[in-house]
């Protein structure tokens, strides 16, 4: 088999059993999460930001050749109208495309079903490509913009202040969540 | 049976098992990124939905992935992409048999609290219905965005982008809004 599907597929384990053991084989955490009932799902997500974070830009500065960044371009209307959609269609669903794949490895029906809905949904877009792509794809693409691009500042010492400061938010959820449960 | 208690009381010993769940599988989740990052590049999984149905009607239609401006440029091929979210079901799959071997249960379902819509009785079909379209808008709206949870929020983040910063606004900022609109408080598991 070639390396990089090898790749893939070790990568997709780990991830999977993680999000499994995490919790995300549930859809009621999304909903939650949602309703701000429930943080484990922003606290798993920026825990693994943090870690990759610090992780990466480390690598990243010292041995520059071992890492690959791919930023992605922000084009404003494709991305906020495609994220305003998503966040609907994770209300709906439940899922997001990664959590859904878990459900459906772990043997729950409403996984099965949003997966189905995902490869129609990816069929459809295939199809309305051509038309999306002139009007909110291609006008107002700001690039591959980061904020240390923005604030021309070095790119590890950000990663650490962004880092703190997501620690921060994380231990703030943390003590809502007290608050919450002591009502 | 020896090996069922063996697990378990390993599992239960150290540091590791001290920590609480969010904090242990997060971390891992970090580790999973850096290793994609090292390897190949930062985790995503929603192109692999376009590039598999590509691919498979690709086979049925030949000729159907030149056809297409977008399976051009994104590719209509199993890659690293649909391999790692093949690796994605696996590894849920072995998690979910492993907790149930663990708790010695053999049933293959697993309990979901259902999440209820406002002034309807939430049958299982309509239950089934409501994923279906949840699944079609959030790939459908993730394609538009160029990523989702994991290639915009995760990933995006894990690299400061900003086109991340807003993808993961304008999600959460819709979520929450059709959640407190249309769906009854969640329970407690």
């Amino acid at each position: 088999m070639d390396m990089r599907l090898l790749l893939g597929l070790v990568t997709g384990i780990g991830f999977g059993f993680a999000l499994q053991r995490a919790g995300f084989s549930r859809c009621n955490i999304v909903h939650r999460g949602l309703w701000l009932k429930d943080f484990t799902m922003l606290k798993v997500m920026l825990t693994a930001i943090v870690v990759g974070l610090v992780g990466a830009h480390l690598i990243g500065t010292f041995a520059p050749d071992l890492v690959h960044f791919k930023v992605k371009s922000l084009y404003l209307w494709g991305v906020i109208v495609g994220g305003l959609i998503f966040g609907i269609g994770i209300a709906l669903g439940g899922y997001c495309p990664g959590t859904a794949l878990v459900g459906l490895g772990s043997g729950v029906g409403e996984g099965v079903s949003a997966v189905l809905g995902g490869l129609a949904g990816a069929l459809v877009f295939i199809f309305a490509y051509p038309v999306l792509k002139p009007v909110l794809i291609e006008p107002a693409d700001l690039g591959k913009v980061t904020i240390p691009s923005v604030f021309g500042s070095p790119a590890l010492p950000t990663a650490l202040i962004v880092a703190a400061l997501l620690v921060g938010v994380i231990v703030g959820l943390g003590r809502l969540e007290q608050k919450g449960a002591s009502r | 049976m020896a090996m069922r208690e063996l697990i378990r009381s390993r599992t239960e010993i150290g540091l590791w098992s001290q920590l609480p769940g969010w904090l242990r599988w997060g971390a891992m989740i970090g580790l999973v990124q850096i290793f994609a990052m090292v390897t190949v590049g930062p985790l995503g999984v929603s192109t692999a939905y376009p590039q598999f149905v590509g691919f498979v009607l690709d086979r049925i239609f030949p000729g159907f992935a030149q056809d297409q401006s977008y399976l051009r440029e994104i590719g209509a091929q199993i890659g690293w992409e649909v391999m790692l979210v093949f690796g994605l079901f696996l590894g849920a799959m072995l998690a979910a048999a492993l907790s149930r071997w663990r708790n010695r249960s053999l049933g293959l379902q697993i309990s979901v609290a259902p999440v209820a819509v406002k002034g309807f009785t939430d049958g299982k079909l309509r239950r089934y219905a409501r994923a279906f379209l949840g699944g079609f808008l959030f790939i459908f709206g993730a394609r538009l965005a160029g990523g989702c949870t994991t290639g915009h929020i995760l990933s995006g983040l894990t690299q400061m982008a900003l086109s991340g910063l807003v993808f993961a606004v304008a999600a959460f900022g819709s979520g929450m809004l059709i959640a407190k609109l249309f769906f009854r408080e969640p329970t407690k598991e």
